[in-house]
């Protein structure tokens, strides 16, 4: 190796800088938290190390997962990053080409969130890759993790099958000290090799395909008996006490035994949850009295093992079926299991009575102060006060703090949940007004066919694409609108009013998210002309995110609530819901908090009484 | 050296931990920490942990935090059960009658916490005339006067020079030296 150097890098820095060093020509991700960081790093790394790497920002994962298996079917190395719920939307590639014989290593990175924290679901993807039959990695920290990735790409290639790399958000968003290096991994040349039988998923091949597959997994998890990523550490006292722990679970016990000098417990680490090593692991099970299998988020490792009612784990309730196993939790579990007991003193009588008596609660997420949604969510509101509003996955899902949210499936049910809903209305003779939201990410990711389906079966409703200019819940990644490529090359610009019209909705019209009363009419206008042809409407609300809009392009209108006039009716508060308006309970009147006010001014059109003023001129 | 960040979305916690990171990893010491994106940072309660020293895991188990820095003094409160016997908490308060609360007291001493608070938003606006975005600076040179190893003034300083941006290096600097006196 050239050099080795440690750096503080975040997990999915560590991620993508292994997949550099290890010469991955080809990546390419659609943003979702914890994955979103991957692909920026991949950026980054390949401009520092100066390698050639493609990298790619997909409009979906499905389209991701589909460029990166056609550059790995030419012979390179490639690979693709998603969230967890992303890997459902790429499922469909996932089953089919795990048959494949590749040419080129492929590593899917599926990033898990035990304990939702931005996601909408807990699901786990390790099932995944059992259900494709595709080996899997659980990295246990961000060095293993980059460990993992060279081993992947090496037994991807030996047994021409994509690796799937499960990291949970605590490995992808812990931030700490690992090694790295120069490029160690060789160029790989371009070539696709016509081959119907290898590539070409028809009946005729599926038999051999489904042979190899088998016969493929089998091979791994023998090989997966020796690897170095499952190895025990033995208790100095053995009390026939074992711990089997995937992925971060081992890290998080290691630290608690550490703590509370627990020297009398062994743990099992297992960094190849699937296809388990059976015998490693039938072993371990077999030498201890009592053992706890730990791992996040579903029983991946537990229903694998073939004597499962002799451990403790989720089957019987040892272990909690959601949520993250925090050391506190693990904690407790271990505590419980073993009859052993915490060192220290964790959470405290006094101090929960005092947040009690004080009303603190956790502050929930809202849309930053000057974010043009939140002007569109009120007007939504306010121009239908009893319309239903499906929505959709992004920051826009923050409406619900202003009751304008109805519905969040996936990505895309905005444009097909109203649909359902207008046709079941319609059965019953019955009418009423549907406005769906959709940020210009998300409506590029997966809304167009539900658009599509609309215009073609007559639903009318309204559809407003929320367009600020970028992916912003994830990082301010590019929409395809912007004709921004990574590593400084000009892509192409796809222009939402051109899809949109294209697909011959009823009627398109596009306004300033900052025009509150100009998207009411907006609003009110759509949903005539979409009932007069029958047809569903769209309202492009357009205004950029304020996390991308610099300082001086951003509007200066610093407001003040006139306390005589302010009449104490909480619609700034409630309905507007913005972190820049506080209301003083003892007095009954609202006032700016200028910790958070960025003088957006758009408040000023919320205030029935009129007490919301812009100061002019003193700006 | 174990420590947890506490604040509210946008207040510059991840900037703080990532200077933290860098002194760690200037002295040779291993790191370890915890980071909230997406969702969770959208004004909403957000939680940075740092570990320095062999750590393998990356979040602080309750009881155990050698300090909490908090950003915002309700977050603080309801942290507070992070630190262990006779850590130390540094708040950043507006109204810190609520800090005054009994049963808040009777926690303090049970633990035996050195509770220290900065008036942050104050100083900020009166003594630099700086927006609030500045508060992380602000709050690591008051973490330097504590003299907690090992977050030294020298090493602090140059870190905070390392991870700035160019362009808020300036202001930041500023803000770091009125925390450090005061």
């Amino acid at each position: 190796m050239g050099f080795e150097e440690v750096r503080f890098l975040l997990g999915n820095e560590a991620i993508g800088r292994a997949l550099v060093e290890a010469g991955c020509e080809v990546a390419c991700a659609y943003p979702g938290t914890p994955s979103s960081e991957i692909i920026p790093s991949v950026e980054a790394f390949a401009e520092e190390l100066g390698t050639k790497t493609e990298v790619e920002w997909s409009v979906n994962e499905k389209v991701a997962f589909e460029v990166a298996l056609g550059a790995a079917m030419s012979g390179k190395r490639s690979a693709t990053a998603m969230k967890h719920v992303g890997l459902n939307v790429a499922a469909d590639p996932l089953m089919s080409a795990a048959q494949f014989e590749l040419s080129g290593g492929m590593i899917v990175v599926a990033a898990d969130d035990p304990g939702h924290h931005s996601s909408q679901n807990e699901q786990d993807s390790r099932f995944f890759a059992m259900f494709a039959k595709v080996p899997c990695f659980d990295p246990c920290s961000a060095q293993e993790a980059m460990e993992m990735v060279f081993h992947a790409y090496e037994l991807s290639e030996r047994h021409r099958t994509m690796v799937v790399l499960r990291p949970t958000i605590r490995v992808c968003h812990a931030r700490q000290s690992v090694r790295v290096g120069a490029p160690r991994g060789f160029r790989r040349e371009a070539h696709f090799e016509k081959d119907p039988s290898r590539w070409v998923c028809v009946p005729a091949h599926v038999g051999r395909m489904q042979r190899n597959l088998n016969q493929r997994i089998r091979a791994i998890r023998e090989e997966f008996e020796g690897s170095p990523f499952n190895l025990e550490r033995r208790a100095r006292r053995d009390e026939g006490l074992g711990i089997i722990a995937s992925g971060i679970c081992f890290s998080n016990v290691m630290d608690l035994i550490e703590l509370n000098g627990w020297d009398n417990v062994s743990v099992l680490k297992i960094g190849t949850p699937y296809p388990l090593p059976q015998r490693l692991v039938e072993d371990f099970v077999s030498r201890h009295r009592k053992v706890l299998v730990l791992e996040e988020t579903y029983p991946v490792v537990e229903l694998q093992l073939l004597e499962r009612k002799r451990v403790m784990g989720r089957w019987n309730g040892f272990v909690p079926e959601q949520d993250e196993l925090t050391p506190e939790v693990l904690e407790a579990i271990v505590c419980e299991a073993f009859s052993l007991r915490p060192s220290g003193s964790r959470e405290s009588a006094s101090l929960r009575r005092a947040v009690e008596e004080l009303g603190i609660k956790p502050r929930r997420p809202v849309f930053c102060p000057g974010c043009p949604h939140r002007a569109t969510m009120y007007a939504i509101k306010r121009a239908f006060p009893r319309g239903v509003y499906p929505s959709d996955i992004g920051c826009y899902s923050l409406g619900i703090n202003q009751k304008a949210v109805d519905s969040i499936v996936c990505m895309g049910a905005s444009s097909t949940v109203p649909s359902g809903i207008f046709l079941a209305h319609q059965v019953d003779g019955k009418e009423i007004p549907i406005i769906a939201t959709v940020g210009d990410s998300t409506f590029f990711h997966m809304g167009i066919p539900g658009l599509i389906n609309a215009v073609y079966n007559r639903h009318p409703y309204v559809l407003v694409v929320m367009d600020n200019s970028t992916t912003a819940m994830t990082g301010n990644q590019p929409t395809p609108a912007s004709g921004v490529k990574p590593r400084g090359k000009q892509g192409g610009c796809v222009s939402l009013e051109a899809v949109i019209s294209g697909i011959g909705v009823a009627h398109l019209e596009v306004v300033d998210a900052y025009d509150v009363r100009g998207t009411m009419r907006a609003l009110k206008e759509a949903h005539e002309r979409a009932r007069e042809k029958g047809l569903p409407a769209v309202v492009i609300s357009r205004h950029p995110c304020m996390l991308i809009l610099r300082r001086e392009d951003r509007r200066e209108l610093p407001v003040r609530v006139d306390q005589d006039r302010c009449v104490g009716c909480r619609n700034c508060v409630d309905a507007f819901y913005c972190p820049g308006i506080a209301f003083d309970e003892a007095r009954r009147k609202a006032y700016v908090d200028e910790r958070f006010c960025v003088s957006c001014g758009v408040c000023e059109a919320v205030c029935p009484a009129g007490a919301i003023q812009v100061e002019r001129g003193e700006a | 050296m174990q420590l947890v960040i506490v604040g509210i979305g946008g207040q510059g916690i991840l900037f703080a931990s990532r200077v933290i990171g860098d002194l760690s990893i200037r002295k040779g010491l291993p790191i370890i920490g915890s980071e909230v994106h997406g969702m969770a940072q959208r004004g909403g309660s957000v939680i940075s942990h740092v570990k320095v020293g062999p750590y393998s895991g990356p979040l602080v188990l309750k009881g155990e935090a050698d300090l909490l820095l908090a950003f915002d003094q309700d977050e603080a409160i309801r942290n507070m059960d992070y630190l262990r016997r006779g850590g130390t908490s540094l708040v950043n308060v507006h109204d810190p009658s609520r800090l005054a609360n009994e049963h808040l007291s009777s926690f303090v001493a049970e633990r035996g916490l050195d509770l220290r608070t900065i008036w942050g938003y104050k100083l900020l606006k009166e003594e630099l005339r700086l927006p609030f975005g500045y508060l992380n600076a602000l709050m690591l040179g008051k973490l330097a006067s504590l003299g907690l190893e090992p977050f030294d003034e020298e090493g602090m300083r140059e870190s905070l020079k390392r991870v700035s941006p160019p362009k808020h290096l300036e202001a930041n600097l500023k803000a770091f030296e009125l925390g450090l006196r005061s």
